[in-house]
């Protein structure tokens, strides 16, 4: 689920910037030092707005200063349950993978419809119930996340297509 | 009298014990009582001959009858047995006695019975008390009596005689008891009253206090009478149908019980027990019995162990589809078995396993002979586990083959095999039927024998199995548990406590929750939710892996492993909740990922790790299996690694990229080792998604912290502005070191030398070289050619030694008179470098120990005296006696001697401080200027010794050198060191002056190094410092172009 999440950090600027495009330099550093990133259990999708830059601190030893940034971005937390679409990207005899943006989720044999089977003939091998679906490298899918796993700077999920309205997306 | 005879005399309570005073009553009572009954005795006769005929009969068929009962009914027994706890007896008395006792016995037991109809209401008193065990049997026997005794005829007399009977009697009985005393009379009482309770605690045996229930030395004993292993149970019932057949006749077995504790793991087999009042009665029971020997030695079983006998040790019930393990023959030892089939006996089990046949091939090695010998235990590579197939066993051995290819069952060297399994009946003493824990693989290996391939496994059993073996240990407080059997079926609770095999859950949903319910594991299983994140931690081959739940069916739950991206399927009691982050994958001090070495050429990747060993995958792509003990050692993962990838674009850890061809697969790079990148991939789940590949042949996808794409994010902050940058191409801050040019300040010098021919004159340096000095000798006119650094320089008036390096002689060099101001704190700064410069010296260094070093040093040794002693001292003592400067005696003369000036004038400088070492001696103390420096020196000559040897080795070198740049001396050694460290402070006041000196210092030292690899290289640089007055020849080595590329070279 996306929020809009308001959010601190500390930024550290190298004494050779100081001047007077130092707050701008602030804000591209925060932008580039967390978007795109995981914290924690969610990502950072995007910085709305870097507002209240604080007074710069000269850290002793390094003369590096440090800023204390609020910001507003906007987040994707995925949660147990939640339905997200996704794109497969590795067929395996046991399941597959996909990617729902930066959250990679594996769909296990297990958690798909029955008709659903794994076909190694097929090139590239996929999932398919000889009918409508056809699961393959690429193909784009409606998954619900059954479980979540953090790690340190990564994060991914165990999906399911068993259930109504899950599975591949037409067209 | 008489009366009391009942009481006291009782044949099976053995009462003599307690009570001897009414046996001795009882002994003589037949006189009173025929007295007293001689008017009455014809009612009293033949009451007497009833009671003789009948009476016994009913005595020992009741007996009998509880003696089969006892037989029948071990369980029941057993039961009550169990609860018993030992009662402190008397037991030392008890078994002399009972021997005793046992022989008059009978006939009192006789006399006893013979008396019961007449005192009709007093026997009922005393039948019950004594005989009691059983109250039913107790009643039937009254009810005999009172069916004889009232026989119409003599219902009046009867009833007469026995009104006056029992009066007598009750008069008797009180007199009786009064004239005993009261410690008797309680003891009569006791025994009389006593023994009720546990007679009747039979029927109530919760309020009995269980040592009540204990035998005593009063019961009777127990034998253990040997028998023929396997047989006990035999024996027993044969006993038991002998008991029946002579029930009622003469000779009727005179046992009271019988059982057996047999059975293939008892430690009693070969034994039956007997329980009997006498060893004989035993022999007449068992005699003729088949399979039990009553004429060797019977043991008779203490006391204490009865209630031991009868302990009931919980067999496991075998059931047809419970598993098994195998324990012999050897060849299946261990090997699990599932249960046919239980024989009736329940000796034998029929069993299924996986052959492990080989078809004779083995046998087809041997000589036919060898074949005979052969012995079926024979250790031996034993084949390994595989179906029957009829095609093999077709090959090699057709004529021993029958069967019926329909059913799939064969016989094949005299052993049956149904669908591939060998069938065969085993005996349970050659199974483990206890804590057989069957894994999930093992028992898959069953289940796939189905032909349809299906799976047809039953789990059932398999669960029954597992949860037969330490169950509880399965449980843990905090853990979600579902009742699955039972009442509370279907509840979901939260354990909080686990006692043994009972939990307690604290309900969670449904109708109860909120209340605590205890529950036995048997029903219980664990709950888990498909995404929950669980960690294997039963005996199941997967132990310690943690991964995420797929799908639960009944107890088997599906889980998705973190590590290896596989899926297992494993039973839900060997999960547990994981924390989040954990896992397996370590071994010692190998975890997963790393990067180990194997052989000198072979590195590997860690890529899956058991408990015992772990897979490797090397860098030629190849996996192997090692164990911690192969692995050389763990390569410590290298941070700042970096390779080229096939662009020519620096990969480094963490950057993503792509094979280029072959199976373009992606990965993230976790080690960089020479010129191959290993690579971790999520999207396979080959060897943990490691996947090893050239550096060259990858390209970067993306880069860590965006090296690559860094243009358009905008500049780096975190580190130094670019644009700030004077000198980008910046490592020049080794500036060159300047040229020293101009007049060698050696020349017009007064100097000694110290070495050679002219060792010790005097002499003034006309000229000078690069390393030698041409020195004019006052003691007669001839000028003669000396090494530079075989001259001490002196100070024309005084006579001093000086340094005249140090003396401005360089123009920028008055910085070392500034220096020489400080020289504390210069010496303290030169040490710095100096001993860092160690370091770097090292190599270069070692180089000249090995080549010029060692030579000159073996020379000084061998003979000092043909060099000049101040040299030769130096170099001695500098090296080896570094620490230890008592040889420095000739330091002494060296203080003393030319040396002297010089080295008060490289006193200011850390040459001095190498010399610091040496300059601990007095001499050196008392030498000049000296006094100043002590402190200095104090400062240096501690540490020095390190640094002593090294700058003394050196201080040839420098000195030849550095005594042309004073300082340098040390300096030189560490020019870098020198400059890097201290930049600043050093380049502040003179920098050019600093760093001058110190290459040219090296220079000569080094410069002589190189060309003369001995002596050489100090030598000439000496020679170039005598003649430092001469400043050709300290122009030589300053010429810069030969000073940048040997300085280099020397760095």
């Amino acid at each position: 689920m996306f929020f809009l999440h308001s959010m601190e950090r500390r930024v550290l600027l190298h004494p050779s910037y100081f001047g007077r495009n130092m707050h701008d330099l602030v804000t591209a550093k925060l932008v580039w030092d967390v978007e795109g990133h995981l914290a924690g259990d969610y990502y950072v999708i995007a910085v709305m707005d870097a507002f209240d830059v604080s007074e710069g601190r000269i850290l002793p030893g390094s003369g590096q200063a440090e800023f204390t940034v609020g910001y507003r971005a906007v987040v994707w937390r995925p949660f147990k349950g939640e339905v997200v679409d996704a794109v497969a990207y590795s067929i395996n005899p046991h399941g597959f993978f996909a990617q729902a943006g930066p959250l990679r989720l594996f769909i296990s044999g297990h958690l798909m419809p029955d008709e659903i089977k794994y076909d190694a003939n097929a090139t590239p091998p996929q999932f398919t119930n000889h009918a409508d679906m056809v699961i393959e490298p690429g193909t784009h899918l409606r998954v619900k996340i059954i479980g979540l796993r953090t790690e340190v700077g990564e994060m991914w999920a165990i999906g399911s297509i068993n259930g109504d309205f899950l599975g591949c997306l037409q067209g | 009298m008489a009366s009391n005879d009942p009481h006291f005399g009782d044949s099976e309570s053995d009462d003599d014990n307690f009570n001897p005073a009414p046996a001795d009553i009882s002994d003589d009572e037949n006189e009173p009582r025929s007295a007293q009954k001689r008017s009455s005795s014809p009612a009293n006769a033949r009451s007497d001959d009833e009671d003789d005929g009948a009476r016994p009969s009913n005595g020992a068929s009741a007996k009998s009858r509880q003696a089969a009962d006892d037989e029948e009914g071990d369980e029941d027994e057993e039961d009550v047995g169990e609860d018993d706890e030992i009662n402190d007896v008397d037991e030392d008395e008890e078994e002399d006695e009972e021997d005793d006792e046992d022989e008059v016995q009978g006939h009192r037991r006789k006399r006893h019975r013979d008396r019961r109809n007449a005192f009709f209401d007093i026997e009922a008193e005393v039948d019950d008390e004594d005989e009691g065990e059983d109250d039913e049997k107790d009643g039937e026997e009254i009810e005999d009596f009172i069916e004889q005794d009232d026989h119409p005829d003599d219902i009046g007399e009867g009833a007469r005689l026995n009104d006056d009977r029992g009066h007598r009697e009750l008069d008797r009985r009180r007199e009786m008891e009064a004239s005993l005393d009261a410690e008797k009379q309680a003891e009569i009482l006791r025994e009389r009253y006593g023994k009720r309770a546990p007679a009747r605690g039979y029927r109530d045996m919760a309020v009995v206090p269980k040592r009540l229930l204990l035998p005593s030395v009063e019961d009777p004993s127990i034998w253990a009478v040997r028998c023929k292993e396997g047989k006990e149970r035999e024996v027993i019932f044969s006993i038991m149908r002998r008991v029946e057949e002579r029930a009622g006749t003469k000779n009727e077995v005179p046992i009271i019980s019988a059982f057996e504790r047999g059975g293939p793991n008892s430690v009693m087999k070969g034994y039956i027990y007997v329980e009997a009042q006498r060893q004989n009665d035993i022999m007449l029971a068992l005699d003729g019995v088949l399979n039990v020997y009553p004429r060797t030695k019977m043991i008779l079983v203490e006391i204490k162990d009865m209630p031991d006998l009868l302990r009931v040790t919980k067999t496991p019930n075998l059931e047809p589809g419970a598993w098994v393990r195998i324990r012999k023959p050897m060849k299946y030892a261990g090997d699990l078995a599932q249960v046919l089939d239980v024989t009736e006996n329940g000796l034998e089990v029929r069993v299924r396993y996986i052959p492990r046949l080989d078809y004779g091939v083995r046998d087809e090695a041997l000589s036919a002979g060898d074949l005979k010998r052969k012995r079926p235990g024979a250790p031996g590579p034993r084949p390994p586990q595989r179906l029957f197939s009829e095609v093999e066993a077709r090959k090699r051995h057709p004529r021993h083959l029958q069967g019926n290819p329909q059913t799939n069952s064969w016989t094949f060297m005299g052993e049956e095999f149904e669908n591939g399994f060998l069938v065969k009946d085993i005996k349970i003493q050659q199974l483990e039927v206890k804590d057989v824990n069957p894994t999930l693989e093992e028992v898959t290996k069953f289940a796939r024998g189905a032909e349809d391939g299906t799976e047809n496994l039953d789990l059932k059993a398999l669960a029954a199995s597992l949860k037969d073996s330490n169950t509880s240990a399965a449980y843990a407080s905090g853990d979600i548990i579902e009742v699955y059997e039972g009442e509370q079926r279907g509840v979901v609770g939260k354990a909080t406590n686990v006692q043994n095999d009972i939990v307690t859950l604290q309900v969670l949903e449904g109708d109860l929750a909120g209340q605590t319910i205890e529950v036995p594991v048997k029903g219980l299983r664990k709950r888990f939710r498909p995404g929950d994140h669980v960690k294997v931690i039963g005996g199941s081959r997967y132990r310690d892996e943690v991964g995420m739940v797929l799908k639960i069916v009944d107890d088997r739950v599906t889980l998705l492993t973190d590590q290896s991206s596989t899926e297992i399927t494993v039973f839900s009691k060997d999960l547990r909740e994981a924390a989040d982050i954990g896992g397996q994958g370590s071994l010692g001090q190998y975890s997963l990922l790393d990067l180990v070495q194997l052989d000198p050429t072979t590195v590997g990747c860690i890529v899956k790790v058991d408990r015992e060993s772990m897979v490797v995958l090397d860098q030629n792509g190849d996996t192997r299996q090692v164990v911690p003990s192969q692995i050389t050692n763990k390569l410590p993962k290298r941070k700042m690694a970096v390779a080229a990838d096939r662009n020519g674009a620096e990969i480094r850890l963490d950057d993503v990229v792509r094979e280029h061809g072959g199976q373009q697969r992606q990965g993230k790079i976790i080690h960089i080792h020479r010129s191959f990148v290993f690579l971790h991939s999520h999207a396979s789940t080959e060897n943990a998604g490691v996947f090893v590949t050239r550096a060259a042949n990858v390209t970067t996808i993306a880069a860590k912290g965006g090296r690559i794409n860094n243009q358009n994010a905008g500049p780096d902050l975190s580190v130094m502005n670019p644009a700030m940058k004077r000198n980008p191409t910046g490592t020049g801050n080794n500036m060159q070191p300047p040229k020293t040019m101009g007049r060698d300040p050696a020349l017009g010098h007064t100097v000694t030398i110290r070495r050679g021919g002219y060792k010790g004159l005097l002499g003034i340096v006309k000229d000078t070289t690069d390393t030698c000095a041409r020195v004019e000798l006052h003691a007669k006119y001839k000028v003669v050619t000396v090494p530079k650094a075989d001259l001490v320089f002196k100070d024309k008036t005084t006579g001093r030694t000086i340094d005249i390096y140090s003396r401005g002689g360089r123009g920028g060099f008055s910085g070392s008179g500034g220096r020489g101001g400080a020289p504390g704190g210069w010496s303290g700064g030169s040490r710095t470098p100096m001993v860092a410069s160690g370091g770097e010296r090292t190599p270069a260094w070692g180089a000249s120990k090995s080549t010029a070093r060692t030579p000159a040093w073996s020379r000084g040794s061998e003979n000092s005296g043909s060099r000049t002693p101040a040299w030769g001292d130096g170099s001695r003592t500098v090296n080896p006696y570094d620490g230890s400067r008592t040889s420095y005696g000739g330091a002494t003369a060296y203080g003393g001697g030319a040396r002297t000036p010089a080295w008060s004038s490289s006193a200011k400088t850390p040459a001095h401080d190498g010399f610091g070492v040496g300059s601990k001696t007095p001499a050196y103390g008392g030498s000049d200027a000296w006094g100043s420096k002590t402190p200095a020196y104090g400062v240096s000559a501690p540490t020095p010794g390190a640094s002593g040897a090294d700058s003394w080795g050196y201080t040839p070198g420098p000195s030849g050198g550095s005594y042309d740049a004073p300082t340098p001396g040390i300096g030189a050694p560490t020019p870098g060191a020198l400059n890097a460290p201290t930049p600043g402070a050093y380049s502040a006041p003179t920098p050019a002056a600093i760093s001058a000196p110190t290459p040219g210092a090296w220079q000569g030292g080094w410069g002589g190094d190189a060309q003369t690899p001995a002596v050489g290289a100090p030598t000439p640089a000496a020679g170039g410092y005598y003649s430092a007055p001469t400043p050709g020849a300290y122009g030589a080595p300053e010429t810069p172009a030969a000073t940048g590329p040997r300085y280099a070279d020397d760095d």
